[in-house]
């Protein structure tokens, strides 16, 4: 009895030495109008999609550094709050409820997959807080399949459906191919929604599927079903996955003898690319966001190299833009509220390294945007690959 | 026809993977009757060893591969003596020493994460990458390595198993390690051979798959497919983690092939359900009551 008594008593001290720390806790994070105004970022710190998200949080962080040396917002600092999610959507449930709950954020940028910025929305909802993807195109993250809008997902990328239609397009009318075959991820929206919208332009446009083979994310060898895309004999292969993937399965196609073009999507561009399968991919072509050369993105790039030393990813531009859309509609809103923020995000027009991006109220996408076309070639100079800008392609 | 020799040459080649993968499992099992799921960190950190082997002194593959080997061996020794030399003095159930091993898996993942980083690494081009072709038939310089290499080791551990005195004590050890223990076996030493073997193994393995495809913190993943493929052989037996792995590589990459791609795992897995159900000590594994 007596050891009853005492646990019960223990049990009450740990919860009330609990409630007080949650009070000074949040007396702490106040909205005073000194406070520093909080940014949420989640993205994969760890994991396959690490490469991109570490870039991305970086990013974040030097435009953050940037902004409170100029004199903050508002008069008021900003403070970044990075969590990981491991590329894992449920985890980054559980971050987004810590942003919203703990650390009261007024929007979060990120994440750098579809998958994860998927399964916030509800969250979002409950907290009322905005979210801002960076290269999540999976199309049902802002609008839903009964063309409802997510009121707090926005992105600043184009979408799936759009990038496998630009794909389609520039396959069958530029490079005239009649006779396509598809490998995809079975387990990715992102690669599901890529091909979707391939297969449908590229059909409307005259051409076959001759061969649609599927793996599943994390698998190592892809020989199988290149045998049976190999029998089929197609003019270009769609490989609409992630660069770890497209590396390993552009070897083993080659490894077959398979000679047909290889294309792909914004999941490719990343350094480790071309140190894994460079010889490979020389030839294939890309849809991404903007154009590595264009004189909009030199400036960023360099900042970056300058801070950290090395090459900055995609994901680097397109978190770049999102932060600006945000600064801009935090400046709009006049205060750090993530209510009048969100309705302040499709208000504004910033011109990004990207494009000049302009949120659609019915769609939360960037409106107007062209993706551009990249080809992969080896430099004779250098001696090593690169993406030659083909030209902007728009799907119609 | 082509397609179908293509096809089984590739599924072959995955099967030689798992088999290099799924005898450590055998092993282990064989005389602790666990299994050991730190042996995916240990062939993750088998393929970071040979990288670097590679990379910082200027040697021969054969050295780095020499070098991946002994240090993953000497990694699996010092495992088990912190995550299951404890437990085994305290006559821990199994269930504990399953616990540890998946702990010593996750440290193992974070340990490199934090200190090497989650990127991917390549290994330098050792070898022609041109493939070998009969007619429409490519085989990859690297898989006929892959099976020469793979095969040379499990006939060295055969060799050490059947005719050394070691190998005696294995095998008797295998039986009952306390029956061994009455008869004058330091058990104990043998459990020291067999994580060194197991890691020599894991190392050789690591290398290779890193090789072939890349190197990162979650290769270790991988080695869930050959677990799978050492219980379908029968753990415990060497030759049937060897016929698991590669019945195993062939059932995936033709059903992929003549059915459909994205159900593989499914009809893979499906069949070694059936095929435990109807024999659950695996194809060629010992009944466990005649084991103990």
């Amino acid at each position: 009895m007596k050891r009853k008594v005492s646990l019960f008593i223990s049990i009450m001290m740990v919860l009330l030495l609990a409630l007080t720390g949650c009070g000074g806790g949040s007396s702490g994070s106040g909205d005073a109008a000194t406070d520093p105004i909080k940014i949420g970022w989640i993205g994969s710190l760890t994991g396959d999609q690490a490469p991109w998200g570490k870039c991305e949080s970086q990013t974040v962080q030097m435009l953050i550094d940037e902004t409170n040396a100029a004199g903050g917002i508002l008069g008021r600092q900003l403070e970044l709050v990075a969590l990981d999610t491991k590329g894992d959507a449920n985890e980054a449930v559980n971050a987004v409820k810590r942003l919203v709950s703990q650390d009261k954020v007024c929007a979060i940028l990120g994440p750098n997959a579809s998958a994860q910025a998927l399964a916030i929305t509800g969250v979002l909802e409950s907290a009322g807080v905005s979210d801002i993807a960076t290269v999540a195109t999976n199309p049902k993250i802002t609008v839903n399949d009964d063309g409802s809008v997510n009121e707090y997902n926005f992105r600043v990328c184009f979408t799936d459906p759009y990038q496998g239609a630009v794909a389609a397009g520039y396959a069958a009318d530029i490079l005239k191919y009649k006779k396509a075959a598809i490998l995809y991820d079975v387990a990715s929206d992102y690669s599901q929604g890529f091909m979707q919208y391939f297969i449908e332009t590229f059909e409307a446009k005259g051409g076959t599927i001759v061969a649609k083979e599927a793996f599943k994310a994390g698998d190592t060898d892809f020989r199988p079903q290149l045998t049976k895309i190999k029998k089929a004999d197609p003019e270009v292969i769609l490989m609409p996955y992630y660069y770890k993937e497209v590396a390993l399965s552009a070897n083993q196609a080659r490894d077959l003898g398979i000679k047909a073009t290889l294309m792909g999507g914004d999941g490719w561009p990343s350094d480790t690319l071309f140190e894994m399968a460079g010889n490979s991919l020389e030839g294939s072509y890309v849809v991404n966001h903007f154009d590595y050369n264009d004189p909009d993105v030199k400036p960023l790039t360099e900042a970056y190299i300058a801070k950290y030393g090395t090459t900055p990813e995609i994901n680097c531009y397109m978190v770049h833009d999102a932060y600006k859309v945000l600064l801009a509609a935090i400046e709009k809103a006049g205060n750090a509220d993530p209510q009048a923020i969100t309705d302040a995000l499709t208000q504004v027009e910033v011109k990004g390294v990207t494009g000049t991006i302009k949120l659609g109220e019915k769609t939360h996408n960037p409106e107007g945007k062209e993706a551009a076309i990249q080809k992969i070639q080896l430099n004779p100079e250098t001696g090593e690959f690169e993406y030659a800008f083909m030209q902007k392609y728009g799907a119609n | 026809m082509s397609v179908f020799l293509q096809q089984l040459i590739n599924g072959l080649s995955i099967g030689s993977i798992y088999a290099l993968m799924a005898v450590g499992y055998s092993l282990v099992y064989s005389i602790l009757n666990f299994s050991n799921f730190a042996h995916g960190g240990v062939i993750m950190l088998g393929a970071y060893i040979g990288l670097y082997a590679l990379h910082l002194l200027p040697m021969s593959f054969l050295g780095a591969l020499v070098i991946a080997a002994f240090g993953a061996g000497l990694i699996a020794v010092v495992l088990e003596k912190v995550a299951y030399s404890p437990l085994r003095k305290r006559n821990a159930p199994s269930l504990y020493f399953i616990i540890s091993a998946m702990g010593a898996s996750i440290f193992l993942e974070n340990l490199v994460i934090a200190t090497i980083g989650p990127t991917f690494k390549t290994y330098p081009q050792i070898f022609n990458p041109i493939p070998f072709t009969f007619g429409s038939i490519s085989v990859s310089r690297i898989d006929v390595l892959m099976f020469v290499i793979a095969a040379i080791s499990l006939a060295i551990l055969v060799f050490i198993i059947e005719k050394t005195k070691v190998g005696l004590a294995i095998r008797a050890c295998s039986y009952s390690s306390r029956g061994s223990n009455l008869m004058g076996v330091n058990v104990n030493r043998i459990i020291f051979v067999i994580f060194l073997l197991g890691g020599m193994l894991a190392g050789i393995a690591g290398m290779l798959f890193g090789m072939k495809y890349t190197v990162y913190p979650q290769i270790g993943v991988i080695t869930n497919k050959s677990f799978i493929a050492a219980v379908f052989g029968g753990l415990g037996s060497l030759p049937g983690a060897v016929v698991g792995s590669l019945l195993l590589g062939l059932i995936e990459t033709l059903s992929s092939a003549y059915i459909a791609s994205q159900y593989r795992d499914l009809i893979a897995f499906t069949l070694l359900i059936v095929v435990l159900v109807i024999r659950p000590s695996g194809i060629m594994g010992k009944i466990t009551e005649d084991k103990a």
